[in-house]
C-alpha cells in the first residue's frame, strides 16, 4: 500500500509528503549539486511479488537545463543484487518547468527472492550522473536515487478457516453486460445470405447442381459426362458414349443438329470456340470412322481418348469464358 | 475422311466424270450449283428427277443441257389437256396417199436407246398420261404394237410450274412417288449473277449456250453398271442405318419425336407418305452423294442434303393442311433433322 502511495500522491497526502521530505533530504542541494532538483520515485506495484516476477518503477530526476544524464552513470542490466536483477533500462527527457528539465528512467526489475514469508525488502540505492553539454564544459552533478521498499510474498497457498457453510466464501460472479443479440443475428444472417448467394453465383457459373441442365452450359454437361466415361474399363463403348456427349453438346449449344460439315458454319455463328478449330474438326473425323467408318478402331488413332477430354475440356472453358457473367 | 479405295478405280474415274459433267452443264445454268448437284446425284441413283420452279427460272434449260452432256438418245414432250397416252406412244397421221398411218410415237421412237425423256409442263397432262408414265417411270417399260418395249437407260425428266393452277392435273400420290426427287429451282438472289443473267447476251439464247456444252461427257449406256456399282461400295454402317430408322420415324410421328410447328397440330398432320421406296430412293441419292463427294461411307450429311429433296413429295398431308404444304412441308424436313440426333 505504501508503494502505491508513491504512485498516486493525490490519495495519501501525508505519505507523499513524508516521502518527498525523505528524498529531499536526500538530495540535498549541495554546492556541486545545485543543478539538481527533485528525485521521484514512482513504484506502480511494489507488493505482492513472488519469486520470479518482474516489476517496475520510474524514477524522475529534475537537472538544470543543459545537463543531461551520462549514459555510464547509469545502473547496467544484470544482476545487482544475490536475489535482484536489473533488466531493463531507458532514460527519456521530459519536459522543461522553470528552467529544470524532468528526466525519466524508466527501470524494470526482476526478484529472485524466494520468500517464506510476506516480507519486505529494500530495492537498492543509485546514483547517476548528469554532465553539462555545453561544449567543453566540465561541470557534472550526481543526483542521488534512494532506495525504495518492495514487499515478496511466498509461493504458498492460504488455508481459508474452516466453517460450517462454504458458500459464506462463493463470491456472486461479476455481473456481465447484457448484449443485444439481434445485431449479430441480423450480421449472421446477412452473411449466411450473401454466401449462399456467391455459392449460388458460382454454382452458376460453373453449371453445377441445381444448373447442371442450363442450356448455355452444354459443354459443362458434355465435359463432365466425358470425364465419367474417361474412368471407365470398357474403353471402345466408353469412347463411343465420349463423341456421343460431345456431339450433344454441340448440338445443344447450336441448337439444331451439327455435322461435320456444319464445322464452318458453327464456328462462325460461335466464334468463342473459334480456336478449337482443328481439335473439333479431329472429333469430327474420329466419330465418321467410330459411328459410320468401316473400321470404327481408326477413331481413336485420329483422336485418342486423353485428346477427346481435352478438347472436352476446353469446350466447356470456352464456353464458360464466352457465356460468363450469366449472358448466355 | 477415308477416300475411296484405290481398288475401286473406275468409280474414282467416274467421280471425275461426273464432276465434269457438273462443271459443263454450270457453264450454261448459273447460280445452280445445288440443283445441278442433286440431277448428277438423280442420274447416278438412275431416278425420275420433278423439276419446280417459277417461269423462266431455267428448269427448260437446266434439263436441256443435261440431256446434251449425258450423251443418248433424246425425246422431248409438252404437257397439253388434250394429250392422250396414245400420243405419247404412237403418231397418227394420213400419209401421202390418203391413207392413215400409226407409227411409234416419241416414247417407243428411239425405243431402246432411249435414255433421256423430258416431259415439260408435266401437270397440264391428264391423269390418263400420268397413268401411263408412272409404268413407264416404275418399269421403264410400255405395252405396244402388241409387246413390250424396254427401255433400260430411261430417266423421265419433268417440269412444272407452280404459278398457274387452271388447266392443271396434279399429279397423283403414285406418280409422284416414283419420282427420285422433286427439285424447287429458284432464280439466282446473287446480284452479280442477276446482273449476268440480265445483260450477258450469252443467256438471252439458250439454244446457243445449250450448244456450248461439251456433249456426251457421261456414257448413259454404262451409267447403270457404274450406279449399281457404287451402291454397292459406299459402306453404311449400322449407325447410320439406325439414324436412317429415326429419321423415318419422326417424319411418321412428329409428334412421338418431339418436333413442333407453329399453328400446326402435330398429331394430326401427317396421314401417310414417306414410304419404304421413298427411303430406299433416299439412300440410293445419299450413297451418290458420298461418292461424289469422294468419301466410300454414308454419312448423316449425305442424307441431310438429299433429304427435302426425296422425301418432301412423298409427305401427305391431312387435307386441312394440303392448302399450306408448300410452307409446312419444308419445315417439317427441316425439323425433322434438327431434331433427330446424329449419330
Amino acid at each position: 500500500m505504501s508503494g502505491r502511495a508513491i504512485t498516486t500522491p493525490r490519495h495519501r497526502r501525508p505519505l507523499r509528503a513524508l516521502w518527498l521530505a525523505a528524498l529531499l533530504s536526500a538530495g540535498l542541494p549541495s554546492p556541486a549539486e545545485a543543478q539538481i532538483g527533485t528525485v521521484v520515485v514512482r513504484s506502480p506495484r511494489p507488493f505482492g511479488l513472488f519469486v520470479g516476477d518482474r516489476f517496475a518503477a520510474t524514477v524522475e530526476i529534475e537537472a538544470a537545463e543543459g545537463f543531461a544524464p551520462q549514459a555510464a552513470s547509469l545502473p547496467k542490466p544484470g544482476p545487482l543484487t544475490a536475489w535482484l536483477d536489473l533488466t531493463r533500462v531507458a532514460v527519456a527527457p521530459g519536459p522543461v518547468r522553470d528552467g529544470n528539465r524532468l528526466w525519466r528512467l524508466s527501470l524494470t526489475y526482476q526478484t529472485f527472492y524466494a520468500a517464506l514469508d510476506v516480507r519486505r525488502l529494500d530495492v537498492p540505492a543509485f546514483a547517476v550522473t548528469f554532465a553539462s553539454e555545453a561544449p567543453r564544459a566540465t561541470t557534472s552533478a550526481v543526483a542521488e536515487v534512494p532506495g525504495w521498499p518492495i514487499s515478496v510474498s511466498p509461493l504458498r497457498e492460504i488455508q481459508p478457516p474452516p466453517v460450517a457453510d462454504p458458500v459464506e466464501y462463493m463470491r456472486p460472479e461479476g455481473a456481465s453486460p447484457r448484449r443485444d443479440p439481434a445485431v449479430p443475428r441480423t450480421l449472421a444472417g446477412g452473411f449466411a445470405a450473401s454466401a449462399l448467394a456467391g455459392l449460388a453465383l458460382l454454382a452458376r457459373d460453373r453449371a453445377w447442381w441445381p444448373f447442371r441442365h442450363r442450356p448455355a452450359r452444354a459443354f459443362a454437361a458434355a465435359w463432365r459426362q466425358v470425364r465419367r466415361l474417361a474412368a471407365r474399363r470398357d474403353a471402345e463403348a466408353a469412347y463411343r458414349e465420349a463423341l456421343l456427349a460431345l456431339h450433344r453438346g454441340l448440338d445443344r449449344t447450336d441448337g439444331r443438329r451439327v455435322m461435320g460439315e456444319d464445322l464452318a458454319g458453327f464456328l462462325a455463328r460461335h466464334p468463342a470456340y473459334g480456336a478449337l478449330a482443328q481439335p473439333l474438326d479431329r472429333f469430327f473425323a474420329a466419330s465418321r470412322d467410330a459411328f459410320f467408318g468401316r473400321d470404327p478402331s481408326a477413331a481413336q488413332r485420329t483422336c485418342p481418348f486423353p485428346d477427346l477430354v481435352a478438347t472436352a475440356r476446353r469446350l466447356a472453358a470456352a464456353e464458360r469464358a464466352a457465356r460468363g457473367g450469366g449472358a448466355a | 475422311m477415308n477416300q475411296i479405295r484405290p481398288t475401286d478405280t473406275a468409280l474414282t474415274d467416274w467421280r471425275q466424270a461426273a464432276l465434269r459433267f457438273e462443271a459443263e452443264i454450270a457453264k450454261a445454268v448459273i447460280g445452280q450449283e445445288r440443283a445441278i448437284r442433286l440431277v448428277t446425284i438423280a442420274i447416278f441413283a438412275r431416278g425420275h428427277v420433278l423439276l419446280e420452279g417459277d417461269v423462266g427460272v431455267g428448269k427448260t434449260t437446266l434439263l436441256r443441257a443435261v440431256a446434251r452432256a449425258l450423251g443418248g438418245a433424246y425425246e422431248r414432250v409438252e404437257g397439253t389437256v388434250d394429250m392422250m397416252p396414245s400420243d405419247l406412244i404412237t403418231h397418227t397421221y394420213l400419209a401421202e396417199d390418203g391413207r392413215p398411218r400409226i407409227e411409234p410415237g416419241p416414247v417407243l421412237r428411239r425405243s431402246e436407246d432411249l435414255s433421256v425423256f423430258f416431259f415439260n409442263e408435266i401437270n397440264r397432262a391428264r391423269p390418263q398420261v400420268h397413268s401411263l408414265m408412272l409404268r413407264l417411270m416404275a418399269e421403264r417399260s410400255v405395252q405396244a404394237f402388241n409387246r413390250e418395249y424396254r427401255f433400260p437407260h430411261l430417266q423421265v425428266f419433268a417440269d412444272r410450274n407452280r404459278v398457274e393452277r387452271e388447266e392443271t392435273f396434279e399429279l397423283p400420290a403414285a406418280a409422284r412417288d416414283r419420282f427420285l426427287m422433286e427439285i424447287g429451282l429458284e432464280a439466282p438472289t446473287d446480284p452479280g449473277l442477276r446482273r449476268r443473267l440480265a445483260f450477258d447476251p450469252l443467256f438471252h439464247d439458250t439454244d446457243a449456250l445449250v450448244a456450248g456444252i461439251a456433249p456426251d461427257v457421261i456414257d448413259q449406256a454404262s451409267v447403270a453398271g457404274i450406279a449399281a456399282a457404287l451402291q454397292h461400295g459406299i459402306h453404311a454402317s449400322p449407325a447410320l442405318e439406325e439414324y436412317v430408322v429415326r429419321l423415318w420415324a419422326a417424319i411418321r410421328e412428329p409428334a412421338q419425336a418431339g418436333i413442333a410447328l407453329p399453328d400446326v397440330a402435330m398429331e394430326a398432320l401427317v396421314q401417310g407418305g414417306a414410304s419404304p421406296r421413298g427411303v430406299a430412293f433416299l439412300i440410293r441419292a445419299a450413297r451418290v452423294r458420298a461418292w461424289l463427294e469422294g468419301r466410300d461411307m454414308l454419312l448423316p450429311e449425305d442424307l441431310r442434303a438429299v433429304f427435302a429433296e426425296t422425301m418432301a413429295h412423298r409427305i401427305f398431308l391431312e387435307p386441312v393442311y394440303e392448302m399450306r404444304r408448300e410452307r409446312i412441308v419444308p419445315a417439317l424436313c427441316r425439323a425433322v433433322l434438327d431434331t433427330v440426333p446424329a449419330p
